[in-house]
């Protein structure tokens, strides 16, 4: 019976695909990052068990003494308080934002496509050009930030100089860059929600507010997630800005703006030290995987409730 | 069509996008102008008719035309290939059971964790060992597949594309490679727009990495920018007029995506 | 599961064949294409065989070596010669090390800026010896020892120096009743206690003006005054036991309280801006700092440059040139750098950039003595500058920590001139930040 062999060979194939597919559907990410991703990785993490100069290399096998020497450095801690700092006086008002422009970008606007690539436009201007620009806003003396304060009466602010002023600055910069960006991913996700799920909460009388507080941000929060990792991690990582931020590059003149990369930074490339370095970028790795991991923990577990929710239906959102 | 927003919507989002877009437009103003109007106390306010002049400079400094294409060439193979592997590996972790498939998902999101600037050294070893240093390779490979796009393709999908939908498509006998192009690639659409964009302006921008490993008679356009910068006093007319030069093409790139990011998003299946 | 969701599966039905195999395929050739297509784009600057050679030369700021490096293709029509210009000495060094460390990836010839050298001198084996009876007395005998070893290897083929005069508004000078004319003023400049002597009598009358432009640069320009700041010959560090360096650090705070100082930072925003706001009446300015004076002070008048420096002679700045060991074409790129760093070269480099040649027989070529520059009031600059570099009598030894210690030094006055910390305070974080370096 030549139709049963064929049947059976089809099913065979068929179950092999089921269970083949998706490895090789992920290969392609694993497959680069052995071979790019990994070997870093490694040899950071070889180098900060050495003593290791930038210039002249391998020295002896030292152990964990780098590690130990970054924990006794005082301005490890500073560094890690400035980024913390940073950190969420960026990203929060930057995702919060975010969903705020997203919700009105998600709308029948007249000239949708302008809109919504005009949000994006901080992202394209070169890196020479934000410097400039965020520098002559931020001026101590002769800013324009400050000229503005002027008017309406407030003193001077010195971002160069106060540890605070000089954290929002950098913050801001940070913002100004990413917001637009973030605002565009929510975005995407929010087009996914099913019309109609508006319109039944409209009819049971829920305003637009309610409505994107009770039907968007429930629907989107995959997307939330991950816009909320990818800051957490980008925020943690923060370098471009607070290195352009003067034009040393190690962050002021009392570290007030150090954050971890830079100092990192500041032991490899100047004082030369990349046995040391390489300490701290294991770290910060650790460190940020644990945050990263905490948040997708969390997450899960609100997506899979919201799995639940969304299956079962509609009818508990109207309520 | 029944969500028409109000004068409040108008009025926000106008603020918003005249915060965005200011820096760019006072780039454009400064790099109309000639360098000698530029640092005098009063900086102009409007634009210049130097525009094309200082773009004319531009050109006679650097071999912008070939950094052009090289970055065109660098920035549109990362888009199409981040788009493609990571819209096929999100898929994989939003919507297949297979063993593994929770550690390796968190393993990709780790490696975002992965401090960058530290990387430099080994990477660029790695790159000379291969013998790529110097080429495009170099700049290419390592953004082929991001762990950025594999996690986003994941979120985005896991609620866009109903399950029941890919079941009936298997029932019908559709293999797995067919599910994901027939019923995948569709509801990705609006998430692969943006996933391209965005890979294409973060290659276009990118700074750090092509500096080191390309060298000067191959640059990108961040590095033939940089060639413009004469480091202690900067003509700002002439670098700020190459900024604008830089953007240009990424502009017309918005205006072809402009409708895939727009476009009503699942054909057919997903929206009620 | 609910299956409220209409499906519709019209076009998933048409086509049933697996098409695994052929993904497979898709995404093998994807990889191999773009890698295939990626090495086929480089630019291939390999020399075997006698053809045409292609050399890099990686430079920061101006070298002033466009022209000349198309006139040597010229005379070399074998030879290709490409440029790599970085904007600032620190991004060119964060590179420079990265392929140092990484043991490839280098230009022919890498520019080093002066303080950078000590560093450089101390991996002198990743560098070659360019030694040459040919060479020998080229350059200004300090300006050949900065780039030679301990052992007697140059590493470095010496291109500009910066020797130092002092630039003054003459337009404020004569506001506050003090002499304009730039002989006149050459006396006040003579010490250090009489340049500062006369800032306070400048900012008695002129309270909204300060005397010099910023802290960091008095303070390295009194330094560079020391015969041994920050180390010893012997490596040992002596920065924050060394008296002078106190003294140094000293004065500077207590002119900072006298209301000298603009308290601004060296290259900030804020400093740039100075220039358009009569910020300041006075700069330490070696040759190259004309140009950025020029065009950070675009339409003021009154600017003129004394032929006097406090405390004698000093010299800010100026380069070298190496070839990295790395170089696949070593003889090739020495005898590009030796040609570049010759006194016509160096000359030509001048008139294009104003970077003030080292070597011995350009310092009284007419091109360059002659010089006058008008925004200056007509200021014969050469002449002055090459009279600045006679006076220039010690020179600091600087070792491999120097360009560390002094961003150090320089950011402990920093914080001092912004009210972050007093003195003493200040000190002791110097003190704890040289301990760190090692």
């Amino acid at each position: 019976m030549p139709s049963t062999t064929q049947l059976t060979w089809r099913q065979r194939l068929s179950r092999w695909d089921v269970r083949v597919s998706p490895y090789l559907y992920v290969a392609p990410f694993f497959v680069l990052f052995l071979l790019v991703g990994m070997f870093p990785l490694l040899y950071t993490g070889w180098v900060s068990v050495h003593d290791w100069s930038l210039l002249g290399g391998k020295g002896d096998f030292v152990g964990v003494d780098n590690y130990t020497k970054v924990f006794g450095d005082q301005y490890f801690w500073v560094a890690l308080r400035n980024t913390v700092s940073i950190f969420l006086l960026s990203s929060v008002p930057q995702v919060l934002l975010a969903l705020v422009v997203a919700g009105l970008l998600d709308n029948e606007l007249r000239g949708k496509v302008l809109w919504r690539m005009s949000v994006l436009v901080p992202f394209v201007v070169a890196p020479a050009a934000v410097a400039l620009i965020f520098g002559n806003l931020f001026g101590d003396k002769y800013g324009l930030v400050n000229a503005v304060l002027g008017v309406v009466g407030i003193d001077p602010v010195r971002w160069h100089v106060d540890t605070l002023a000089s954290h929002v600055a950098i913050a801001s910069m940070v913002n100004w860059r990413w917001t637009g960006y973030n605002a565009l991913i929510l975005l995407a996700s929010m087009q996914a929600v099913p019309r109609d799920l508006y319109e039944s909460a409209a009819l049971d009388g829920a305003g637009r507010v309610r409505q994107f507080l009770s039907v968007t941000i429930p629907m989107i929060r995959p997307t939330l997630i991950f816009v909320v990792i990818t800051s957490t991690i980008g925020g943690l990582q923060i370098f471009t800005e607070p290195r352009l931020f003067d034009n040393v590059g190690l962050g002021g003149s009392d570290r007030q703006w150090q954050t971890v990369t830079l100092y990192l930074w500041e032991l490899g490339w100047r004082i030369r030290d990349l046995g040391t370095a390489s300490a701290v970028a294991w770290l910060l790795f650790g460190f940020i995987t644990a945050f990263a991991l905490l948040n997708l923990v969390l997450g899960r577990r609100l997506s899979h409730l919201h799995g639940h929710a969304h299956g079962r239906g509609l009818g508990r959102r109207r309520r | 069509m029944t969500r028409r927003p109000g004068f409040l919507v108008y009025g926000l989002l106008t603020a918003f996008v005249l915060g965005s877009a200011m820096p760019l437009w006072w780039s454009f103003v400064i790099g109309s102008h000639t360098k000698e109007i530029v640092n005098r106390d009063t900086p102009p306010l409007v634009p210049g008719g130097h525009f094309l002049s200082n773009a004319a400079r531009v050109f006679d400094t650097v071999d912008f035309w070939k950094a052009l294409s090289n970055s065109l060439i660098v920035s549109t193979v990362c888009a199409a290939s981040v788009v493609f592997f990571c819209t096929l590996a999100g898929y994989a972790f939003a919507k297949l059971r297979f063993r593994g498939s929770t550690p390796l998902m968190v393993f990709v999101v780790a490696t975002l964790a992965v401090p960058t600037q530290l990387g430099v050294i080994p990477l660029f070893i790695l790159m000379a060992d291969l013998g790529w240093t110097g080429t495009l390779a170099a700049v290419i490979v390592p953004t082929l597949v991001t762990a950025f796009g594999v996690f986003f393709m994941r979120q985005y999908l896991v609620d866009a594309i109903p399950d029941e939908l890919i079941e009936a498509a298997r029932v019908d006998g559709c293999s797995m490679i067919r599910v994901f192009w027939n019923v995948a690639v569709p509801a990705a659409r609006p998430a692969a727009a943006i996933l391209g964009l965005f890979t294409f302006m973060t290659v276009w921008t990118d700074f750090f990495w092509p500096m080191i490993a390309l060298p000067a008679s191959n640059p990108t356009v961040q590095i033939a920018l940089q060639q413009l910068q004469s480091g202690y006093y900067v003509d700002y007319a002439l670098v700020l007029c190459g900024a604008v030069l830089s953007t240009i093409p990424l502009l017309v790139l918005f205006v072809l995506t402009g409708r895939q990011l727009v476009a009503g998003i699942m054909q057919g299946a997903v929206k009620g | 599961m609910d299956t409220s969701t209409p499906t519709s599966s019209s076009s998933t039905r048409r086509h049933r064949r697996t098409r695994r195999g052929l993904a497979l395929a898709a995404v093998t050739v994807l990889l191999a294409g773009v890698t295939a297509a990626c090495g086929g784009g480089s630019d291939a600057d390999s020399g075997d065989d006698g053809g045409p050679i292609t050399l890099t030369v990686a430079t920061f700021n101006e070298f002033g070596y466009e022209d000349l490096l198309t006139e040597y293709m010229d005379l070399h029509p074998d030879i290709k010669v490409v440029q790599k210009k970085t904007g600032t000495w620190e991004e060119h060094r964060d590179n420079l090390y990265t392929k140092l460390a990484a043991g490839s990836g280098l230009s022919d010839v890498e520019a080093i800026e002066g303080d950078g050298m000590p560093a450089i001198l101390e991996e002198a084996d990743g560098f070659v010896d360019l030694s040459d009876p040919e060479v020998d007395g080229r350059w200004l005998d300090w300006k050949q020892a900065a780039g030679t070893t301990t052992d007697g290897r140059l590493i470095g083929y010496g291109t500009d120096i910066g020797p130092e005069g002092i630039c003054y508004r003459a337009d404020l000078f004569e506001k506050a009743g003090l002499p304009s004319d730039r002989d006149e003023v050459a006396p006040l400049f003579e010490s250090w206690d009489s340049y500062f002597e006369t800032g306070k009598e400048f900012v008695a009358t002129m309270p909204d003006t300060a005397w010099y432009d910023a802290s960091k640069g008095v303070s390295q320009a009194m330094i560079n005054q020391l015969e041994f700041p920050f180390e010893q010959e012997d490596g040992t560090i002596v920065a924050t036991t060394n008296p002078e360096v106190r003294d140094v650090f000293d004065t500077v705070t207590s002119m900072q309280a006298a209301g000298l100082a603009t308290n601004l930072d060296q290259w900030s925003d804020d400093w740039v801006a100075a220039f358009q706001k009569d910020g300041f009446a006075t700069m330490a300015c070696p040759g190259w700092m004309l140009g950025v004076i020029q065009g950070n002070a675009e339409g003021v008048e009154g600017w003129d440059i004394a032929n006097a420096f406090p405390g004698g002679g000093g010299n800010w700045g100026g380069s070298f040139l190496t070839v990295p060991a790395q170089s696949e074409h070593p003889e090739e790129a020495k005898a590009l750098a030796a040609w570049l760093t010759a006194p016509e070269q160096q000359l030509k480099a001048f008139e294009a950039k104003g970077t003030f040649p080292s070597q011995v027989d350009a310092l009284d070529d007419p091109v360059l003595t002659d010089q006058v520059n008008e925004f200056f009031n007509d200021a014969p600059t050469g002449e002055i500058l090459s009279d600045r570099a006679q006076a220039v009598t010690v020179q600091p030894f600087k070792g491999p920590k120097y360009a560390d210690i002094i961003a150090a030094f320089q950011n402990a006055v920093l914080r001092v001139d912004q009210g972050q910390a007093s003195p003493d305070e200040s000190w002791d974080t110097f003190v704890s930040d040289v301990e760190r370096l090692g």
